[in-house]
């Protein structure tokens, strides 16, 4: 062999670099092939830009939502429950972000690293989806809400199915209004899924976690006696309360949502443990609903005076959140400290009538020491029992809180979370009805509304 | 004993399974839509019944059981005639006739190349005629997708710089064999400075970059010297970086690279596709002539390899680039056996010119490289590149017939 022959080695080192380059061609293909396959761009799936030939979507139980008919997608034949489940059920252009249609483009097409799209080209359809939304819960939500813009969100805690999501302001899919677009007034982030995505000031319900970081660090806080005269002064200014109570104790300043009490409480327990006791009820953490992300809420106190610490406690100042998160910690509480992580698909079923997947259990990433949620549950039920009336909740044995957070436009949002005592019936409810005014008007028989609807199934 | 028997049987067993392959394959661009295509079928038979027969008359007239080259050779070029054959049965019965043309190639350059002193004495000529084809075409050529790289002659049009591939390594190996020379060495800079500038001219940027790789490899075949190949990059990246500069047809196609995804109706939009349907395939295609990339322009010529993944699936697609993986590693033990550097050279600077081909054509599909717009060797749609690639695997072959199978 002379030294020509010899330098034929060179071109193993390009040999190598290829196969290096098709290794990092079938990473791609198995890590990114999911979202080229769902693509706009791909006729196999879309046209013009709107999805054509997906799977069904149907309800919890069955009913249909939305379904590929002669090339083209319908929507069930109900104005009220097309309106009621716009935003779970999404549409086909992808302008409602959190719908069904985007966040499982890929299952609805049937797409497989190993078939392709090969059963959507066979069967005209890919996998259908059993959504875990009940149409009747949701159509219920949505009537019950009448004219209020808001969200209303049930889930059962124990094994994450959303029952219930229902967004408002909304609009009729099949007979889309010509000013959707154009009237910002009516259709303000009418593609937003308000349960999911909308960031609301929390007002009184907050209050659930002032409570916590009380139990936890204030050993005589179930003794204590606060004063409440219909406002209390802190430095730098003064937070008003809803009435004059006079002297009560924790119990009874949460049955009668005390402002005063609660101030006090925030400014003793101050910003660092109350920020600590928020961020493990969910706030300032990125949450996630399986598929879809949680809007990421906001507690920001450090640095803050007395007096912003006091309006914080009670659910005011700069801090937002999303209703989903709401229903998550009450969940929680109800649950010994950990729930369930909110789920929307029950199962998805191949076009031969295979289940490709179904629920998956896990747990959020909310945690409550156990005692704690213990004590808030005994808490929470007293504010039913003891304050709002259990003939308010038929048969559900319910605990909550309500809020009315003040805006800065018109009157305030309308706000009630709780859950059901009942072994038997492990859900967890929010409403928020946008400038409804006390959260014991709309927002809590909304809530009834829907949980005595799921109750009688 | 019977091992030695089984291995001389082996190839007779790769044909049969390639048979198979096209026999399934071929099936589905005859029978479509309930009718037959007649021409499609007689152009599958033609093609079986030619592989066979010039596969068993290799086997007789070479007198060894290697036929690993020309079996691929085969599969790689039935797999362009079916896709052909898909989109029209014009394609089909054109591009069986340059495989016809590009397998008689091979016979003649393996039969060409056994007479070293006969090579030699050709390579001033065939350094003539290839600088003369790319003059002409400079001077006749019509502009197709920004290059200027076609001449019509009549019926047909050829490619000139397809052919001046195969000159370009022959020139190459058989200037730099023996005349170790600072005068042949100069005359085959020259003649390559020549080619690669006139493909600039061309604006054929991709076919001048497998020139300008090419060369490389040569001269370190030939020289060993990194001092040399050093200054000879350094001159050429010099050169690439003016061109992008004065040439911004080069500079808007490199302006997509790694951003096909933003530009997904645009710059990138040949990428984009290939990227969503050859993932749409699957790992065993959607079936011949069902797939949706065919709507896309060039997708039997550049783009190809999307049209494989999606219609064929990934497992045949990567069974392509693996025959190419082992043709290089094949090159390289039949340059390690060959009787002399000329050899060598041939063998190891025609596969490296496919690999490196074939690299530009499939990372560029892929945006993993910038889109160069060169073709995919064999599986294109293309007369005259089908016959090269054809002729650079005798290259390939006649390193090993003329070392390591020569006594067996």
């Amino acid at each position: 062999m002379n030294r020509s022959t010899k330098r034929s080695y060179v071109l193993y080192a390009l040999i190598l670099a290829f196969l290096a380059g098709v290794g990092v061609m079938i990473f791609n293909f198995i890590v990114h092939g999911d979202e080229w396959v769902s693509s706009k761009a791909n006729k196999h799936v879309y046209n013009g830009g709107a999805l054509t030939c997906g799977g069904t979507i149907f309800d919890r139980d069955g009913v249909y939502l939305a379904k590929t008919e002669k090339g083209k997608r319908v929507f069930n034949s109900s104005s009220t429950l097309r309106k009621a489940t716009l935003h779970i059920v999404g549409d086909t252009q992808g302008y409602i972000p959190t719908g069904t249609h985007t966040v499982y483009s890929e299952q609805l097409s049937g797409y497989s690293i190993v078939d392709g799209v090969y059963k959507l080209k066979e069967y005209g359809k890919g996998n259908d989806i059993y959504l875990t939304v009940s149409a009747k819960a949701c159509r219920a939500a949505y009537e019950a809400l009448e004219g209020f813009n808001g969200a209303v969100g049930v889930y059962n805690y124990k094994t994450g199915e959303v029952l219930c999501d229902v967004s408002k302001p909304t609009y009729d899919i099949e007979n889309k209004p010509s000013d959707l677009l154009k009237n910002e007034e009516k259709y303000k982030g009418v593609f937003i899924n308000r349960f999911f995505s909308g960031l609301y000031v929390p007002g009184s319900v907050f209050k659930v976690v002032t409570a916590a970081c009380a139990i936890e660090n204030i050993p005589d806080i179930y003794t204590r006696k606060f004063e409440c005269k219909g406002k209390t002064s802190f430095a730098g200014g003064t937070v008003i309360c809803n009435g004059v109570h006079g002297k009560i104790s924790f119990k009874e300043a949460l049955n009668k949502s005390c402002n005063c009490a609660f101030s006090q409480i925030a400014v003793e327990l101050g910003a660092e443990k109350l920020t600590a006791t928020a961020n493990a009820f969910g706030f300032n953490q990125s949450l996630k609903a399986t598929k879809i992300n949680v809007g990421k809420s906001r507690f920001n106190i450090t640095g803050s005076q007395d007096y912003e610490i006091g309006w914080a406690g009670i659910g005011q100042y700069t801090t937002l959140v999303s209703p989903c998160q709401v229903v998550m910690f009450m969940g929680a509480i109800a649950n010994g400290g950990a729930a369930a992580e909110p789920q929307t698909v029950k199962k998805i079923v191949s076009p031969t009538g295979l289940t490709v997947s179904g629920l998956r259990q896990k747990n959020s990433t909310i945690s409550i020491d156990p005692s704690t949620a213990d004590k808030l549950k005994t808490l929470l039920r007293s504010n039913v029992k003891d304050s709002y009336g259990d003939n308010r909740f038929p048969g559900l044995e319910m605990c909550g809180k309500t809020g009315t957070a003040e805006v800065d436009d018109g009157k305030p949002h309308s706000w009630f979370a709780g859950f059901s005592m009942r072994e038997d019936f492990p859900y967890a409810v929010v409403v928020i009805a946008e400038n409804a005014g006390s959260g014991y008007g709309v927002a809590m028989s909304t809530a009834n509304k829907v949980m005595q609807t799921i109750l009688k199934g | 004993m019977f091992r030695r028997k089984a291995r001389s049987f082996r190839w007779l067993f790769l044909l049969i399974v390639v048979t198979i392959f096209q026999q399934v394959s071929f099936a589905q661009i005859i029978f479509v839509d309930k009718e037959i295509r007649m021409t499609n079928l007689y152009v599958a038979a033609g093609y079986i019944i030619f592989e066979w027969v010039y596969l068993i008359i290799m086997r007789a007239a070479t007198g060894t059981a290697h036929l690993e080259l020309e079996i691929i050779a085969f599969f790689l070029s039935g797999i362009s005639i079916i896709i052909s054959g898909s989109i029209a049965e014009s394609y089909a019965f054109k591009q069986v006739v340059a495989v016809a043309a590009g397998a008689l190639a091979y016979a003649f350059f393996l039969w060409f190349l056994r007479d070293t002193k006969r090579a030699m004495f050709m390579r001033t000529p065939v350094a003539a005629a290839a600088l003369g084809l790319l003059g002409l075409n400079l001077v006749l050529a019509k502009t197709v997708n920004g290059a200027l790289n076609w001449i019509e002659l009549g019926p047909v049009s050829i490619q000139p710089s397809e052919l001046v591939k195969v000159a370009f390594i022959f020139v190459g190996a058989a200037t730099l064999d023996k005349l170790q020379t600072m005068h042949s060495i100069t005359k085959y800079v020259i003649f390559s400075i020549a080619c690669v500038g006139m493909l600039f001219l061309m604006r054929d940027f991709g076919t001048a970059l497998i020139f300008f790789v090419t060369f490389v490899l040569i001269a370190f075949m030939r020289s060993g010297d990194l001092r040399t190949i050093a200054m000879v990059c350094t001159g050429a990246l010099l050169g690439a970086m003016l061109v992008i500069y004065f040439k911004p047809y080069v500079a808007n196609r490199f302006a997509a690279y790694r951003h096909v995804w933003e530009m997904i109706n645009d710059k990138g939009y040949q990428q984009t596709r290939v990227m969503i349907y050859s993932t749409s395939g699957g790992l065993f295609g959607l079936g011949i002539g069902r797939g949706k990339l065919r709507e896309v322009y060039a997708a039997s010529t550049d783009l190809v390899f999307g049209m494989l993944c999606e219609e064929f699936g990934m497992i045949t697609a990567f069974a392509v680039l693996l025959c190419f993986a082992f043709v290089a590693v094949y090159a390289v033990k039949c340059a390690k056996s060959s009787r002399s550097a000329f050899y060598a050279i041939l063998s190891v600077s025609s596969a490296g010119m496919l690999l490196f081909q074939l690299s530009l054509n499939v990372f560029g599909v892929m945006d993993l490289l910038p889109l160069t717009g060169v073709t995919l060797p064999f599986i294109s749609r293309g007369g005259t590149s089908m016959i090269c690639v054809w002729a650079l695997f005798s290259f390939i072959k006649s390193a090993g017939y003329e070392g390591r199978w020569a006594n067996e």
